[in-house]
């Protein structure tokens, strides 16, 4: 059951992570830039991939 | 046939199947093929059910636009953290994944034990290494509707592997697992910053499906660039 949720999720790092890159992606949409998300959202992932790699 | 799922899907299931077949072929030695075999085809079979389950359950009634987001996220988990392993390994902050040594672990581990606890590691080994592919072809077959094509290209790696195997006798040592692994993660984060970001906001991709081809480029091309500055500040830090 560990692995499959480990599997599934990843460990709370790549949580926090994905979290961010969706919440980034939603505060344009309400500020009505979601066309700055489109470069925004990329960005943060490869931001996220950077933590991920040191942890 | 879902040609967009094609690569990304036939390549996860390549690596994981490659990693599956070392457990197998390890506990072969103790049980017999046969045996070992037939735990992993059971291994199989479960991933099998699961994804029929999965796939009924969550095409039931739910919103396309729910569903899509549910799978960039998905995606993004799964996309990030294996370009994120790659991206270490070849920074040298974690070590590269070796199918000799995967396979020696594994003997060891079965040298005392009896008939049915060593069926059970090929059972879990394969069920495990699987869980990834059925993840994978869930998420792209919900999307596609492809369901079919999907489950055949993941058995299409899956026969080519252990066909592989087979013939060497031996773990596959030579299949660049953290090179795939480095590609299908880019891939998969592409497509999930694409569904997810589409499924919030809609029709926001300036160059449509085109846009995904992008997203892969920019995502190898930053991993790659990132494999220096993660060294360096690992340096730094220690």
């Amino acid at each position: 059951m560990k692995a499959f949720i480990k599997t599934l999720f990843g460990d709370i790092w790549n949580i926090a992570g994905v979290a961010l890159m969706i919440a980034i992606g939603a505060g344009l949409m309400a500020v009505h830039r979601a066309d700055l998300a489109v470069f925004a959202m990329p960005v943060a992932g490869l931001g996220v991939v950077a933590v991920l790699a040191r942890h | 046939m879902d040609w967009t799922a094609f690569i990304p899907l036939y390549l996860t299931a390549s690596v994981e199947w490659v990693e599956a077949f070392t457990i197998v072929l390890a506990v072969s030695l103790t049980i017999g093929w046969g045996a070992s075999l037939g735990a992993a085809a059971a291994g199989l079979g479960t991933l099998a059910a699961l994804t029929a389950i999965t796939g009924s359950a969550l095409s039931l009634g739910l919103d396309l636009h729910v569903i899509q987001f549910v799978i960039g996220v998905f995606l993004l988990l799964f996309g990030a953290r294996w370009l994120a392993k790659s991206v270490a390994r070849q920074a040298g902050l974690k070590a590269l994944h070796d199918e000799a040594v995967e396979f020696q672990q594994t003997r060891a581990k079965i040298r005392k034990a009896d008939w049915f606890a060593a069926w059970l590691v090929a059972y879990k080994g394969m069920l495990l290494e699987g869980l990834e592919v059925w993840l994978i072809v869930v998420a792209f077959s919900l999307h596609s509707r492809a369901w079919a094509s999907n489950g055949l290209t993941a058995v299409l790696a899956l026969v080519v592997v252990f066909v592989a195997g087979l013939s060497l006798h031996a773990p596959l040592t030579r299949v660049p697992e953290n090179t795939i692994k480095f590609v299908v993660g880019a891939m998969i984060l592409s497509f999930g910053t694409y569904w997810t970001l589409e499924a919030m906001a809609g029709d926001v991709w300036p160059l449509g499906d085109w846009s995904l081809a992008m997203l892969a480029a920019f995502y190898l091309v930053g991993g790659q660039a990132l494999v220096p500055l993660v060294r360096q500040a690992h340096r730094a830090a220690a």
